[in-house]
């Protein structure tokens, strides 16, 4: 939801900033955070969390509890501001916010392939090359393959989007001959 | 009609040929939620203000609200197959109509598709819905008259081209009347008609054209019709599309006349777009830019000069103006024309004619206030022989308005008083006139000449209009180059003695 996105911004930065100003902290909250978000997520704690019978306290100390070899003292922190706060449920949404900081920081961005086929270990190089080029980022290729583009692939990084699958051509000729 | 099938295969050859099929690059977000026609979109970052977006199934929105995390769209018709998570599309354009001569004769709904089942239209000109009204420098003053065949119009509250002339009054007053009788009065007078129909019923809209077919106006004339069914988002574009066909005209040397019918229902169009956008609502629930939603729309009737008509046709016009007349049409709840929207108005056009409930009611149609009914410019573009011939006549109306009131409580009046009242009842029932019969020139000044030299004096006041008929016919048949003298060339005054 765009609406907890915004509430989920401030506390992403917070958490980030901490994490930059910590030794190698970037990649350890981003898996501290990942981990959080989906314990959070689980069916019984989230039962508990959405209780109304439990005080923020006794949720933020059974998340310590769960979550206990993941955090530092800096993170728990973070942790029992956000169950104050009553903003446990945002946890997701924080983490998507600071994996994008964080791919800003380290100048990379992930990139969904979706094609026809199986690319080939060659394939994948040259299109994370060709990539890297084109958005000035170092590309990180998640391939998934889906028959019913016929040909070509999809590649979606960020907003950007480019089709050069063969339905999506199919698709433009149809609409193109329809006028 | 009859398909030749060669021709086909060959467009379609031409046009599987003509495609590109480069691979495509393009800004992807995804539908958070959908309510009521509003559509916020999570991701489109490089979407731009106004921008047209593209749904799946051949369904296109435009971006209103740019927000931090979140994009507010309104969608172009309907919306039903819309869900959640769908991808919507930026597609780097402003939303575009067709413009052109091939319009002519057709109605079309907001985005310029055929609503009339007359077939497609070939126009091979596109035209944004919003563009920027023309500065200073590429005006020029208001000086042809637009005739509207209404006398009442023609005599007191004259209208040029180029102009913005409101017609106001509550319901059932006889605004579109006026609108209608004023389109068929163009006929043979080289001006584009441009009917927008905003939130009427469907059936007046039909009713409007079928009376426009039978007075043959409608080969001059383009309606765009959004009704009261169709959704806000397309109620609240119609006029800026209905300006863009008139701006075509314009923009090549022409006249064009554009009728937003009405304004109100377009207000309350886009209050409703603004409020399910969650922008905050100000006076009357309005949002705070419904002044420049109108301001910016009527800006753009305007009268261009030559130059600029040469700079914009790339030289292929030279040494002609163009035009656009705008009457916006605004409906008042109880004659209270101290509300928002009609405040609005009446500060941005030119003039206003005020219809009034009551005179409708006691018979005088066009029931045309003429106190308070002005025009800022128009006088300068009114017809010679009329502007000499009705001088006075709206003040001496107005006069008498008011002397008629107080006269109901004294029992015995001055000779003066007496006159200057059956003067007036007299000129009053002049001014009326009937629906679907536009007068020329002549049989205005006529009328007009016929009252300033109290012609009408002894004849009874129920009979005036037999009268007036009579002389009209008399004039057409026994002195028909006079005439059409007048109407060729409506300076003429000496001539008027010949009549004596």
């Amino acid at each position: 939801m765009a609406e907890l996105t915004t509430i989920a911004r401030p506390y992403a930065r917070a958490a980030f900033e901490i994490a930059q100003s910590e030794e190698g902290g970037l990649q350890r909250w981003s898996e501290m955070l990942q981990f959080v978000a989906t314990v959070v997520q689980d069916k019984t704690i989230q039962a508990v969390l959405s209780s109304p019978d439990h005080d923020s306290r006794y949720k933020a100390g059974l998340l310590l509890k769960v979550c206990a070899d993941q955090l530092s003292p800096t993170s728990s922190n973070f942790i029992k501001l956000l169950a104050e706060n009553h903003r446990l449920n945002v946890l997701p949404d924080i983490v998507e916010v600071y994996e994008e900081l964080k791919a800003e920081v380290e100048k990379t961005v992930e990139a969904e392939v979706t094609s026809a086929f199986e690319l080939t270990e060659q394939q994948r190089q040259q299109l994370a090359k060709a990539l890297s080029q084109r958005l000035q980022r170092e590309v990180v290729l998640h391939c998934t393959i889906d028959q019913s583009l016929l040909g070509g692939a999809i590649i979606r990084a960020g907003d950007l989007v480019i089709d050069g699958s063969a339905q999506g051509r199919l698709a433009k000729l149809g609409a193109r001959l329809s006028q | 009609m009859q398909l030749n099938p060669s021709e086909i295969s060959d467009l379609i050859r031409q046009r599987i040929e003509n495609f590109e099929a480069s691979a495509e690059l393009r800004n992807e977000g995804t539908v958070v939620s959908l309510t009521d026609g509003i559509v916020r979109i999570h991701g489109l970052e490089d979407v731009m203000a106004g921008e047209m977006l593209e749904f799946p199934g051949n369904t296109f929105g435009l971006a209103l609200n740019l927000e931090r995390d979140s994009v507010g769209s309104v969608v172009l018709g309907s919306y039903e197959h819309l869900q959640e998570g769908d991808k919507v599309k930026c597609t780097g354009r402003i939303l575009e109509v067709p413009v052109g001569p091939e319009l002519l004769g057709r109605v079309v709904n907001s985005l310029g598709q055929p609503i009339d089942g007359k077939g497609p239209i070939n126009s091979s000109l596109s035209s944004p819905i919003e563009k920027v009204a023309p500065g200073v420098i590429e005006r020029q003053s208001v000086g042809q008259p637009v005739q509207t065949g209404l006398k009442a119009i023609d005599a007191m509250v004259p209208i040029g081209r180029g102009q913005r002339e409101l017609i106001i009054g509550d319901r059932q007053t006889g605004k579109t009347a006026v609108a209608i009788d004023t389109i068929i009065n163009q006929k043979g007078k080289n001006l584009f008609c441009v009917y927008v129909a905003i939130g009427q019923k469907n059936s007046s809209i039909a009713g409007v054209v079928r009376k426009l077919e039978e007075h043959g106006a409608m080969e001059y004339t383009v309606v765009v019709a959004s009704g009261a069914s169709d959704p806000a988002s397309m109620q609240f574009i119609a006029p800026y599309a209905g300006c863009a066909m008139g701006e075509y005209f314009r923009d090549r040397g022409q006249d064009a006349l554009i009728i937003y019918d009405d304004l109100t229902k377009q207000a309350w169009a886009y209050r409703q777009v603004s409020l399910l956008l969650r922008r905050p609502p100000g006076r009357e629930a309005y949002p705070g830019d419904v002044f420049y939603l109108h301001s910016r729309l009527l800006e753009r009737a305007s009268r261009i000069n030559a130059d600029e008509v040469e700079r914009l046709t790339n030289g292929e016009v030279k040494g002609k103006t163009g035009s656009l007349t705008a009457l916006p049409v605004i409906e008042t709840q109880a004659g209270d024309v101290s509300a928002f929207v009609p405040t609005n108005v009446i500060s941005i056009t030119d003039g206003q004619i005020f219809l009034e409930a009551d005179l409708f009611n006691a018979g005088v149609r066009p029931a045309i206030n003429a106190g308070i009914s002005v025009s800022r410019v128009g006088g300068a573009a009114q017809t010679g022989i009329i502007k000499k011939l009705s001088g006075g006549i709206r003040v001496a109306l107005a006069q008498y308005r008011e002397l008629a009131a107080f006269a109901q409580f004294a029992s015995d009046l001055d000779e003066t008083t007496r006159r200057q009242l059956e003067r007036g009842q007299r000129v009053t029932e002049l001014m009326k006139q009937k629906q679907y019969s536009p007068l020329s020139v002549a049989d205005i000044a006529i009328s007009l000449f016929a009252a300033d030299r109290g012609y009408l004096d002894d004849v009874d006041v129920s009979k005036i209009g037999d009268f007036e008929s009579a002389l009209h016919s008399f004039m057409n048949s026994q002195h028909k180059d006079l005439m059409d003298g007048i109407n060729n060339d409506p300076e003429i005054q000496r001539r008027d003695r010949k009549r004596l």
